[in-house]
């Protein structure tokens, strides 16, 4: 029978390379996430490690640091940039300009942007707070004050990954077929129900991109947090990769190695249920 | 169905070839570069025996070598590089010296160059608790046997000596952490060094009720928050003098010591008089604030003296004054001193013995009036036998010098402990900016030094 076209040989170098490159590390980070290691040596300490995650303020804040940045993220990409799309796919002359220059945050690196941004911020010197003074708002401590630093990171976050989801929504909402549009046209709807009962549903397959797109990305997200903040002021916006690298850096290698393996069942816990829940969701 | 088998066997084994040959190359190089170092360490072996025997202060045979030194960005170093230029003229060594960042992003590089083997002949780097969390009997070289090493300081050589190996010589003189303050503005407002926390307090109040800024905050840099804390070491150690011994056994704990709660507190009190924009503030502005006096007090290690001077000259820099930090006793005030950071030889580096030529000359007479002609001293130096030099700042020769003459000085915790919590600066910035307690600090710096207990492998019971 030749329903095979090609030998199970084919498979062997592909293989090779994702057991040595993904699986090996994978297992042997679970097995270092139980130990206190140092890279020559290691103790074999159970699961205080993860004990440790859980019960310590300093760590167990980024736990929940990570799951508001991420669904705030995602929340606001999803809605800003579905309706920077809608007006980008609508009947615009400067539409090519307009849409560069949308995308253009996204092309600069995220560590550029953080320290431009962090400069803006700044509480008496940032552009932000003098252009408030002009208008006679006090100046608001964007990056200091614990409880408004981890929301100026997220809007920062937005501003840069909002072009990419914006592209994402522009190919979705122009695959959609004209003539559903005609029909509806002809049957007399207006501009706002053609949006809610054509564009809406049949760009689903486009937002469900973005959601798991944007809400992976969030919960990974640590170079732009460093940049801007350091994890601080204090504690206040420690993510869990931010967090992972300061262990790091002070040489705890399992507890870094459990945050990490933390992290990956987060996400893992997290997004997997959420994909599948979205393609169920699905227009055929 | 068979050329295809065998087709993918080849491409696997032209992976797995091209992946051995790479490593392979690498080996080739290193055991090249091993045997070269042999037959010439062997070689210098009988040159070095011969130099040892001569007398100690000689510079040494003139050999050429170049050797590379790594360097956080934050220590001044018209000195090191004074000295490097000298080295170069009478011993024929080059220095390169590199510079990394400094704070925990330093430490990450260190550690993680140290790990990949990739560091640079000569590290410079911290001596007490953070050395021995960089493992420095698998890095450093132990110089435990050389001459030059019975000239150190028995307490800075305590600090780079693990297990009874000594790995390094000091970088600089000591400094304290203590309280700098703008003696101008001290004038001004008639306000005397205060002998009590209370009096510092109300010192800062006539300040801030006056309408300046009573204490500088750097927090944009966090280490900086740090001195305020560990700067209170001799008034915790006062009245507890087995803290230290006790808290690496696990038995005293920050939380539950007063004297060592009470720095928190102290911590927390700091709060209200910090500068306008402390959070966004770095080291370098705050440096700035303070000569210039817009701010007229700055917890801060002396070597801020070194970077004022180097900005705006002798006349500035003998404007500021250092006291040391208040306790709740007038009768017993102490410095807290700060060894230096150290150099260490890179004990993978095929250049030993250049190292410690260059080391020996480093601890020499000659270099250290090199240094201090370009540096003046932030504190008293490590080597026994070398007196300050005539134009050291003020602060240093007549402020610090009068704590050390009374013998009212202690070393910081660092120094007597190998438990320092690596969050340190962000507990001290969190409760400096008034978002925690002292006491609730004082407890989250304990869970933190547990955590680093772990990884030391001491048997702490929480």
């Amino acid at each position: 029978m030749n329903c095979k076209k090609y030998s199970t040989w084919f498979v062997v170098p592909a293989l090779a390379i994702f057991t040595l490159f993904f699986l090996i590390p994978m297992i042997s980070s679970l097995f270092f996430s139980m130990t206190v290691w140092n890279f020559d040596s290691f103790t074999f300490n159970g699961v205080k490690n993860f004990e440790l995650f859980f019960t310590d303020d300093s760590l167990s804040i980024g736990i929940k640091n990570t799951i508001v940045y991420a669904v705030l993220t995602c929340l606001l990409k999803v809605i800003l940039a579905f309706l920077i799309a809608i007006f980008l796919t609508g009947k615009i002359k400067t539409k090519n300009f307009l849409r560069s220059v949308v995308f253009f945050p996204n092309l600069v690196s995220t560590v550029a942007v953080g320290i431009t941004f962090s400069a803006l911020m700044h509480p008496s010197k940032g552009l932000i707070n003098k252009v408030l003074e002009f208008i006679n708002i006090p100046a608001v401590d964007w990056l200091g004050n614990t409880n408004l630093a981890l929301f100026s990171v997220i809007a920062t976050d937005v501003w840069k990954g909002v072009g990419i989801a914006t592209v994402i929504y522009i190919a979705g909402i122009q695959s959609i077929d004209r003539s559903y549009y005609e029909a509806a046209a002809i049957d007399g709807a207006t501009g706002w129900e053609q949006l809610k009962c054509i564009t809406l549903p049949l760009v689903r397959p486009a937002m469900n991109s973005v959601i798991i797109l944007a809400f992976i990305g969030g919960m990974r997200s640590f170079d732009l947090i460093w940049a801007m903040t350091g994890g601080g002021p204090g504690f206040a916006t420690d993510v869990m990769a931010s967090i992972i690298y300061k262990q790091y850096a002070a040489g705890y290698y399992g507890l870094s190695t459990a945050g990490n393996v933390i992290m990956f069942v987060l996400i893992a816990g997290l997004a997997y249920p959420l994909q599948k829940y979205l393609l169920s969701k699905e227009v055929r | 169905m068979k050329r295809t088998k065998i087709m993918s066997i080849i491409v696997a084994a032209a992976l797995s070839v091209t992946m051995l040959a790479s490593c392979a190359t690498t080996t080739a190089t290193t055991t090249a570069e091993a045997t070269a170092a042999a037959e010439t360490t062997k070689a210098a072996t009988d040159t070095t025996v011969a130099e040892t025997t001569a007398a100690a202060d000689t510079a040494g045979e003139y050999k050429e070598a170049t050797l590379t030194l790594l360097i956080d960005s934050d220590q001044p170093l018209a000195g090191l590089e004074a000295v490097c230029a000298l080295a170069k003229e009478k011993l024929g060594i080059t220095v390169e010296i590199e510079t990394r960042l400094g704070g925990s992003d330093g430490d990450n590089i260190v550690k993680t160059r140290l790990a990949s083997g990739d560091m640079a002949d000569l590290c410079v780097y911290n001596s007490g608790a953070l050395l021995s969390a960089l493992n420095p009997t698998e890095y450093f070289i132990d110089i435990s046997g050389q001459d030059f090493v019975s000239k150190l300081d028995d307490t800075y050589k305590g600090t780079v000596t693990i297990d009874s190996k000594t790995y390094g010589i000091p970088v600089s003189s000591t400094q304290a952490g203590a309280v700098l303050y703008n003696k101008e503005m001290y004038a001004k407002y008639n306000l005397t060094v205060p002998k009590t926390w209370d009096e510092f307090i109300a010192n800062c109040q006539v300040l801030k009720d006056a309408g300046e800024t009573a204490l500088i905050g750097a927090f944009a840099d966090s280490w900086t928050s740090q001195v305020a804390f560990l700067g209170d070491n001799y008034n915790v150690i006062s009245a507890a003098p087995n803290f230290p011994a006790d808290l690496e056994a696990g038995t005293a704990k920050y939380a539950s010591t007063p004297s060592a709660l009470r720095s928190w507190e102290k911590l927390a009190e700091t709060t209200p008089f910090y500068n306008k924009d402390y959070l966004a503030t770095t080291y370098d502005d705050a440096c700035d604030m303070l000569a210039n006096g817009e701010g007229a007090h700055w917890f801060m290690l002396t070597m801020a003296l070194s970077n004022i001077y180097g900005l705006y000259g002798n006349d500035v820099v003998n404007n500021i004054g250092v006291f040391a930090i208040p306790g709740d006793d007038a009768s017993d005030n102490g410095l807290t001193v700060w060894m230096p950071s150290s150099i260490y030889g890179n004990r993978n580096s095929d250049k030993a013995e250049d190292i410690i030529r260059f080391m020996q000359f480093y601890v020499s007479d000659e270099a250290l009036n090199t240094y201090a002609a370009t540096i003046l001293p932030d504190g008293p130096y490590c080597v026994k036998g070398y007196s300050l030099p005539d134009n050291a700042y003020q602060a240093v020769a007549k402020d610090m010098q009068a704590y050390f003459d009374a013998g009212k000085t202690g070393t910081a915790l660092e120094f007597m402990t190998s438990v320092k919590g690596a969050d340190c600066p962000a507990i001290c910035v969190e409760c400096g900016t008034g978002q925690t307690t002292g006491a609730e600090a004082a407890a989250k710096y304990d869970e933190d030094c547990y955590k680093q207990a772990i990884q030391l492998g001491l048997d702490w019971a929480e």
